[in-house]
């Protein structure tokens, strides 16, 4: 298949392209949704393309469209696609105003693969769905329960990546994810829980191996009597009070405080027009305090687990792991070819990417995470006199400058004198992201610590959808607003 | 590769059906055309031109307990490709469990043909450089930065099943918009049609320009509860929510829906009606739904009263009744839902409804709305690119951003007013739909920003 690519490459740069890099990609998904007991979706999409990028004196210009698998075909379509790819750059040359400039990135050339101990897309149909319909039955034996779902998702994505540069790449990730939901209807409510984290469960990649580990059904009376509960249950009060957020809701805290504000296309205004950008911008590299001495955000695409976790990303850079906020300092950003130089950086930290292979690559959250500290759960309860403690996304807002959050979790405990106790309905908590990071005073030790994934993160316009994870234990923030 | 023609649609999904073991087959095939370009200070930073084909393709076998039902899809219209889709398909609906709930596929339908607009698929990149240069040259006087996007799309879409039913049409849509951001303060405006005749690029820039050139040093403001006139942009951002979480018949029989206990009920006051209309001149849609089944216009709600919700053909069989045309491509993870949200005009202008207003905001547009409670649907977001204080009538200096958490069968409980214009208007998570400006006569903001 690099073949392909190559040949794309040639074609661009014979028809005007001082730079051109080509991806063939192959995506493969296997999703199973069990809805109440019967099978809602049981799907198996497969797409297969080439995207060609290229620059013409400075313009970008890019060209997609799927390829054959018949070799002549493939060979036909990859060679129109880089015939074609350099017209766009020179149709816009007109509107640029200043040239493109790519940072220095050494040709790799290798292939690299995600570890898996069992191929997801390997394990018998009847198997993946046994354990569903065992989740089912473990959600069942409650009238107020008005929804069960149980989900499993495998994904592969393989890339072959060519670049005028000389590098010469081809990977394969493979993701999975399950989980399971069960949602109430009571007392004129209505209210979900989910396991291990909502919106189709927690995603790694890797295989098989994951979706065993979480003992989905094992969870399944938990995840229903508390749905139950949950449409009985006091709302949260409102004021001022101390929060502990369970990992998989500080997944979404950072992805959305720290993940968004540092990509540095936002922090320059190029996303402006959709997402919005960034109050963390370039001349507060190094000095601005982003939160409290404890905080210790790292990307990493190579974490183990983590959905980015990748050789190259889709500039050919090689995989790599920095500090983003350095003991509560902003200390880096996440950044492409293109975007590397525009802090003075020598090389791009290899955080672009794109969905599939129809898209333009874009800078993307890699895998980002928050350090774990030293405190053990039970300590950290103990240690709170007035906190609500909160677990599971169920609802987030940020704003254009990733400032003024809102994020409602699925369900909080209250915390009284160091003692975990009643049930507490729909949590509501508001901060500023730099006040609410400075109130961090704890963080879990290293046996609390999980991977979470983000399969469906949105950016762009029009939209793409990317997948990163975000490592964390539980952590403590001081005087937060409840509303 | 040009936009797969309708007749070769029809003989591709034709061909795949005959191929099929199973009981019933259900074929999609989307083939799509976009071009785009996003832009900021330097001209384009992005762009695509790019063309894919989708080929969805559902199976179902009949059991002593229901049908088992599997769905593939591949990016090629290629044998080798829609051959290795279709054992896919078949391969998960030999042991996906009976479900006896679905009834047999819908047969044969009469839908219009609809048109390609030439004009909108053959929009080139020199052209839409054009409007990028305008909008460059425009923010350039005025010191403001850009960021924007434009676009056309083009897409043909079959659906075709064994047992008799086969449906196809054309769509385009062309988009420009504009975020003109100033050194305090942003503007924007955006021009969304299905053909890109319909687009004035000069307006829109316009539009954007002036409103970051008044958006400039806003000043601080509390957070409470504030009268509004919120533009069609922000009314869309919200309105968009009844059709995700409320408007469909799976969230009324789940017991999510705000419509829960109030079907028939006077709800809201009786300036506001919300229908969906595929035919709606502004933004005629595909006549048909992701079952191939015919849409038709349906009343949501008339005068202040919910008067139903829309189905697809299960729900509609559940119910007893006629499909409405809501169905998503299946299988979805989402039931039946409006697609062509058409929120119905009043008859002022949208500075007699800023004129009505003693003390209050003008609100052009709103970021990242989200859904707290679906039963009361809680929102929470922040104004954007514009906000405003209306003083006695009279729109005044802009205001820092503010974010709102409240409940919109509360807060359109308090409308007194709808402009006699409407727009075609998008939303962050998805959809469009065709909106005026409305005035409520209180939305409570919970927080602000510093900016």
């Amino acid at each position: 298949m690099i073949e392909f690519a190559k040949l794309a490459v040639s074609e661009a740069l014979r028809n005007g392209a001082q730079y051109a890099d080509a991806r063939l990609v192959r995506l493969v998904r296997q999703d199973l949704v069990l809805r109440n007991g019967a099978l809602d979706g049981a799907d198996a999409p497969e797409e297969f393309g080439c995207g060609v990028r290229v620059l013409v004196d400075g313009c970008w210009g890019f060209q997609a469209g799927p390829l054959w698998a018949d070799k002549g075909s493939a060979e036909q379509n990859a060679r129109a696609l880089g015939r074609r790819a350099p017209g766009v750059a020179k149709a816009l040359a007109s509107a640029r105003t200043k040239k493109v400039e790519l940072a220095p990135e050494p040709p790799h050339t290798g292939s690299w693969s995600t570890p898996v101990e069992r191929d997801p897309f390997a394990v018998p149909l009847a198997e993946k769905l046994e354990l569903l319909r065992a989740c089912d039955a473990a959600l069942q034996g409650r009238s107020e329960t008005v929804v069960r779902e149980a989900s499993f998702s495998a994904r592969a994505e393989e890339q072959w990546y060519a670049c005028s540069d000389g590098a010469e790449q081809h990977q394969k990730l493979v993701r999975v994810g399950a989980g399971l939901t069960s949602t109430a209807a009571a007392n004129g409510t209505v209210e979900r829980r989910s396991y291990p984290a909502s919106f189709g469960g927690n995603y790694k990649s890797g295989g098989y191996e994951h979706v065993l580990a979480w003992d989905l059904a094992a969870q399944g009376p938990r995840v229903r009597d508390e749905a139950v509960e949950l449409c009985s249950a006091p709302l949260c009060p409102s004021g001022p009070r101390d929060l502990i957020l369970m990992g998989s809701q500080l997944a979404l805290q950072i992805h959305e405080s720290v993940g968004h504000p540092s990509e540095l296309d936002r922090v320059f205004g190029h996303e402006l027009d959709l997402a919005g950008s960034s109050f963390a911008t370039a001349d507060k590299l190094g000095s601005f305090r982003y939160g409290s001495e404890i905080v210790n955000l790292e990307a990493d695409s190579t974490l183990a687990g983590g959905l980015d976790t990748r050789g190259w990303d889709d500039d050919g850079v090689a995989s790599g792991k920095w500090r983003i906020v350095d003991a509560g300092v902003l200390k880096g950003y996440l950044t492409s070819r293109e975007w590397a130089a525009r802090i003075g950086e020598p090389r791009s930290r290899g955080a672009s990417r794109a969905e599939g292979f129809a898209n333009f690559p874009i800078v993307r959250i890699t895998n980002l995470s928050l350090l774990p500290g030293t405190w053990e759960l039970d300590a950290l309860v103990a240690d709170t006199q007035d906190g609500v403690l909160c677990d599971t996304v169920k609802m987030w807002s940020i704003d254009q400058r990733r400032l003024n959050f809102q994020f409602t979790t699925e369900i909080g405990w209250e915390i009284k004198n160091g003692v975990k106790g009643r049930m507490l309905r729909r949590p509501t908590y508001q901060g500023r992201t730099p006040e609410f990071w400075a109130s961090c005073d704890a963080i879990c030790n290293a046996a609390h610590f999980d991977v979470w994934g983000v399969p469906n993160c949105g950016k762009g316009n029009p939209m793409q959808v990317a997948e990163m994870s975000h490592g964390a234990a539980p952590a403590r923030f001081r005087g937060v607003t409840f509303l | 590769m040009p936009l797969l023609e309708r007749t070769d649609s029809l003989s591709a999904a034709r061909g795949i059906i005959a191929k099929s073991k199973a009981t019933e087959t259900e074929v999609v095939i989307d083939s799509s055309l976009d071009r785009y370009v996003r832009y900021a200070d330097c001209g384009p930073t992005q762009c695509a031109d790019r063309e894919r084909t989708e080929v969805r393709i559902r199976v179902r076998n009949k059991s002593p307990h229901g049908y088992q039902e599997a769905a593939a899809a591949c990016g090629s219209l290629e044998p080798a490709a829609w051959k290795a889709a279709l054992e896919r398909a078949q391969e998960l609906a030999l042991v996906s469990p009976p479900n006896p709930a679905l009834i047999p596929l819908g047969g044969a339908v009469l839908v219009p043909i609809s048109l390609r607009d030439r004009a909108t698929i053959d929009h080139t990149f020199e052209a839409k450089a054009r409007w990028i240069k305008l909008a460059l040259d425009a923010c350039g006087k005025h010191a403001l930065f850009p960021a924007g996007l434009a676009q056309t799309t083009a897409i043909s879409r079959v659906v075709s099943n064994s047992c008799g039913r086969e449906v196809h049409g054309y769509q385009t849509r062309a988009a420009f918009s504009l975020t003109a951001t100033g050194k305090s303060g942003e503007g924007w405006a955006e021009g969304v049609a299905r053909t890109v005749g319909a687009l004035k690029a000069e307006a829109i820039v316009q539009r954007a320009v002036d409103k970051a050139v008044r958006a400039q040093d806003p000043e601080p403001i509390d957070p409470g509860e504030y009268a509004v006139v919120l533009e069609p942009a922000a009314v869309a951002s919200l309105v968009l929510f009844m059709a995700y979480e409320g408007f469909g018949a799976r969230e009324v029989d789940e017991q999510s829906s705000f419509l829960c206990g109030r079907i028939g009920e006077p709800v809201f006051p009786a300036a506001l009606s919300i229908h969906d209309d595929f035919k709606h001149p502004a933004w005629v849609s595909l006549p048909f739904d992701g079952e191939g089944s015919p849409r038709t216009p349906v009343v949501l709600v008339e005068n202040g009263v919910p008067r139903r919700v829309v189905t697809d053909r299960n729900y509609a069989a559940k119910q007893g009744g006629e499909t409405t045309g809501h169905a998503l491509p299946q299988p979805s993870a989402h039931g039946p839902m409006p697609q062509n949200l058409v929120v119905l005009p009043g008859a002022s202008s949208v500075d007699e409804l800023v004129a009505g207003v003693e003390r209050g905001l003008l609100v052009t547009q709103l970021h990242y709305v989200n859904l707290i409670d679906p039963r009361e649907l809680v929102l929470t977001g922040m104004t954007r690119n514009g906000t405003f204080r209306i003083e006695n009538g009279v729109v005044g200096r802009a205001v820092r951003n503010l974010r709102f958490t409240d409940s919109l069968v509360r807060a359109l409980g308090t409308l007194t007013g709808a402009s006699k214009e409407q727009a075609v208007c998008g939303a962050l998570f998805d959809g469009e739909c065709v909106v005026p400006a409305l005035r409520l006569s209180g939305l409570r903001f919970t927080s602000t920003a510093e900016f």
